[in-house]
């Protein structure tokens, strides 16, 4: 064999060997060159993150996840990560587990703690480890209307009692429209291997009966306006319509394109902050309404719903695509 | 020491081709078989070495028996071996040097250019000096048959078995051919095997001469003898008469 | 009458019946190869030059194959994805494509034409002009010397060659997306780096390993097995590369099966 054959040979080899290995190492998302460290996070549980996610802090990719495995003893999963030297971590750093789009693919984030002060997370008991937590998937906002279509229910039965059968019946409906939407949300979630045109229709039908409990829910604003001409009731019932206006608002966005969700969610924000100004009211003892809710409870269940309401909100600004999740691979 | 076959017997699939063919080949002599095409000659060739093995029977060579014989020194025993192939069987890729050189190769302890020397003299005994480069592809059927004997002889074997060294070949080319081989036995000393259906060659270069028939061995003696056999199949194929060989069986 | 009816039946089962008998020989050829690796000393010296015709001759086909599949995939992956599936997932769709399934098998066929034919009509060819039994007289074990290296040749190149021509198709997908589809690199390397994982190299490569081995067995097999003259080695040729290329698919299903 001539030496021209021999060196081609070799090239070829060596060649391949290189594409292999550097390919591999680059795909896998080594830097090369730039030092790094390693550092870990403790979660309950981490959904679908796996080695070869990216890292992230405020937004930029800083590093990979290298291994994620159960802590001896099983209590809880341990997430070793690989990021740059010289990255400063924001003061009271966690780190969050989060759908990077809607196919799947998943991404932690390096946050200060107080973006997310409702998440519950693990807490290392070795330091240097960061502690960790999930935001909650499209399932957990399910439950959580769920939820409030249950704690409404509750409400419903109160106001019964100080109500005429007439406006009882009226908010039992809106509160049946609302567990109709609620389980077609559920729906939506186990189907969610779909098509994307699927889902979306979907989403339409969601939306719609969404809408209609919200002119439900006015309706019955109205009746209860009627019924209750108090001041401090009247005042809080403004603020009711002000919620129902904006629900109406929200389902017409919702009908919109995907692309507004953004805004949507920030309208639905501000209604939800405002239930939550009107609880805190009712919580007080002010007004009829409050004094009627005072010693039952509900007011307390009602306001961490509400907590629960926001952290999902501000879930769906930042990944509004994980809401519409389908997979595809 | 000798080649003996014994009562050899081998079909394919359900053609019979030996059926108790018995030959003993004593050291110094070339012995030459003859036979029709097809009769079986290569076949009973092939056993000699090897590269068949008997359905029953056996086939000694220097007192052992090739059934017996495990791979390593079946080619041990091969190395005593040299074998001429009906059209050369040289190696395309390879020039004659190379060629020839194989057998040289395998068997080791020889430096490369102790190897060359011997390949060029094997080439020069043949008369082929000087065409070592040369690929097969390049030569003439008579230059082919005779590096084919120069790549047997090259490891100075005891034995040389040559397979229809003349078919095929010029009359000129044949002489020259049957001229080697009688060098060879002069030369070199070897015990020859020749397989031919040419029986001047066979009377020319044979110091005895089998004849191989439907499986069996129907003359075994001298060219002299050959020419005063009385055996109507033996007579009719050296005449060229196939009506004498006509019996029934 | 009876026999009529019975005439399909008969050549079905006769088919079945060569078939169990060949892969039975197969093996058993297989064996003997691997029991003829002991004679290093024959095989040795040829492994270097076989490597160099089975494998580093074979890189320009598998190139230019794998180039226009890479281009194909993400064209077709872009032409699928229109509108509702953002344009990166072109990139993961060369990538895994390339990786898992179309480079080692569009290589391993393409081989098995080249390589697989080249083998069958060479030791065709040899055994009919009795220079495999050439060999046998000259001490040489003819599986050591010409099934051996081939078939380690085979082993060793095939995983070389495919990992070569899945680099080429991704860049050549890489560069239609970047020229065709106005992707930007970074979001063709999204999709490239999104679902990788270390795993599919292994696959590719334990995939083109098998397809290596298959290509230049069969191809021996049947090139050591020819008779009959030209007409044999042609037959031998065929059967050769139509065998590789059927058991190829039929491996490409089975590790999908037991390692996805």
């Amino acid at each position: 064999m001539n030496r021209m054959r021999e060196a081609w040979l070799g090239l070829v080899i060596v060649g391949a060997i290189v594409v292999a290995v550097v390919g591999t190492l680059w795909l896998e998302g080594s830097s090369f060159g730039q030092s790094q460290r390693d550092m870990e996070a403790v979660f309950e549980e981490v959904g679908l993150i796996r080695p070869g996610n990216p890292i992230k802090l405020r937004g930029v990719e800083v590093g990979r996840v290298q291994e994620v495995s159960v802590d001896s003893g099983g209590a809880v999963v341990r997430l070793s990560f690989r990021v740059d030297e010289d990255l400063v971590l924001p003061e009271d750093a966690v780190v969050i587990l989060s759908p990077e789009s809607m196919f799947g693919d998943w991404q932690a984030e390096i946050v200060p703690r107080s973006r997310f002060p409702a998440v519950a997370y693990a807490q290392p008991w070795e330091p240097g480890v960061l502690p960790g937590g999930a935001l909650p998937d499209i399932s957990e906002l399910t439950h959580t209307a769920d939820q409030i279509a249950v704690n409404l229910g509750v409400l419903t039965d109160r106001m019964g009692i100080a109500f005429s059968d007439e406006t009882a019946r009226n908010v039992a409906s809106m509160i049946d429209n609302i567990e109709a939407v609620t389980q077609r949300l559920s729906a939506l979630v186990t189907q969610q291997a779909d098509s994307f045109t699927g889902v979306t229709e979907r989403v339409q039908m969601a939306v719609d009966g969404i809408g209609s409990a919200a002119d439900q829910a006015t309706a019955t604003l109205e009746r209860v306006d009627e019924l209750l001409a108090q001041d401090d009731v009247a005042s809080t019932l403004e603020d009711m319509a002000v919620i129902a206006a904006n629900m109406r608002d929200l389902s017409g966005d919702l009908q919109g394109t995907n692309a507004e969700i953004r805004q949507t969610a920030a309208r639905a924000d501000s209604a939800f902050a405002r239930a939550d100004a009107i609880l805190t009211r009712m919580a007080a003892g002010e007004g009829t309404m409050g004094r009627v809710l005072e010693n039952e409870g509900i007011a307390d269940d009602l306001q961490a719903t509400v907590v629960e309401l926001k952290v999902l909100l501000t879930d769906i600004r930042e990944n509004p695509r994980r809401y519409f999740s389908l997979s595809i691979f | 020491m000798s080649i003996i076959l014994d009562d050899v017997y081998k079909a394919f699939g359900p053609h019979e081709v030996l059926r108790g063919f018995s030959l003993e080949v004593r050291d110094g002599e070339t012995l030459v078989v003859l036979g029709e095409s097809g009769s079986g000659k290569s076949v009973a060739l092939k056993h000699m070495v090897g590269l068949f093995s008997a359905d029953r029977g056996e086939v000694w060579v220097d007192g052992r028996k090739l059934r017996d014989l495990p791979t390593e020194e079946l080619y041990e025993l091969r190395r005593g071996i040299g074998y001429v192939f009906q059209f050369a069987a040289l190696f395309d890729s390879m020039t004659l040097e190379q060629n020839v050189g194989m057998g040289l190769r395998r068997i080791g302890g020889l430096s490369e250019q102790e190897i060359a020397k011997r390949v060029e003299e094997c080439l020069a005994v043949v008369d082929l000096d000087g065409l070592g480069a040369r690929y097969p592809a390049e030569l003439s059927g008579g230059q082919r048959k005779r590096t084919g004997i120069a790549r047997a002889i090259a490891a100075r074997p005891k034995y040389l078995l040559y397979d229809e060294p003349t078919t095929g070949l010029d009359p000129v080319t044949k002489a020259v051919i049957d001229q080697l081989i009688l060098r060879m036995k002069k030369e070199l000393g070897v015990t020859g095997v020749v397989i031919t259906h040419d029986v001047d060659s066979a009377c020319l270069v044979g110091d005895r001469i089998a004849m191989l028939y439907r499986g069996r061995r129907r003359f075994l003696g001298t060219p002299d003898e050959l020419k005063a056999t009385v055996d109507p199949v033996v007579k009719g194929f050296i005449e060229g008469r196939p009506e004498l060989m006509e019996e029934t069986e | 009458m009876t026999e009529r009816l019975l005439a399909p039946f008969t050549a079905i089962g006769r088919a079945a019946l060569s078939l169990a008998s060949g892969i039975g020989r197969w093996g058993v050829f297989a064996g003997d190869t691997v029991r003829s690796l002991r004679h290093v000393d024959v095989w040795g010296r040829l492994l270097l030059e076989q490597m160099s015709r089975i494998g580093a001759d074979s890189v320009p086909i598998a190139l230019f194959i794998s180039t226009f599949t890479g281009v194909v995939l993400a064209l077709q992956a872009s032409y699928t994805f229109t509108g509702a599936i953002p344009m990166y997932f072109v990139g993961v769709l060369v990538g895994k494509t390339m990786m898992l399934e179309l480079g080692p098998v569009l290589t391993g066929l393409a081989l098995s034409g080249r390589v697989g034919a080249n083998i069958a009509a060479e030791l065709g060819t040899m055994r009919v002009t009795e220079q495999v039994d050439a060999l046998e007289t000259m001490a040489y074990p003819p599986l050591a010397y010409l099934v051996a290296p081939r078939v380690l040749a085979g082993i060793i190149m095939f995983p070389i060659v495919t990992v070569l021509a899945v680099g080429i198709g991704v860049v050549s997908g890489w560069l239609t997306s970047l020229q065709l589809l106005d992707m930007s690199t970074a979001e063709f390397l999204r999709g490239l780096t999104l679902f990788f994982r270390p795993f599919d190299v292994v696959f590719t490569v334990i995939k083109a390993t098998s397809f290596g081995l298959i290509v230049t067995s069969i191809g021996c097999y049947f090139g050591f097995h020819t008779r009959g003259g030209a007409a044999g080695v042609g037959q031998s040729t065929t059967r050769a590369v139509v065998a590789s290329s059927m058991v190829i698919l039929v491996l490409d299903a089975f590790w999908a099966v037991v390692l996805l």
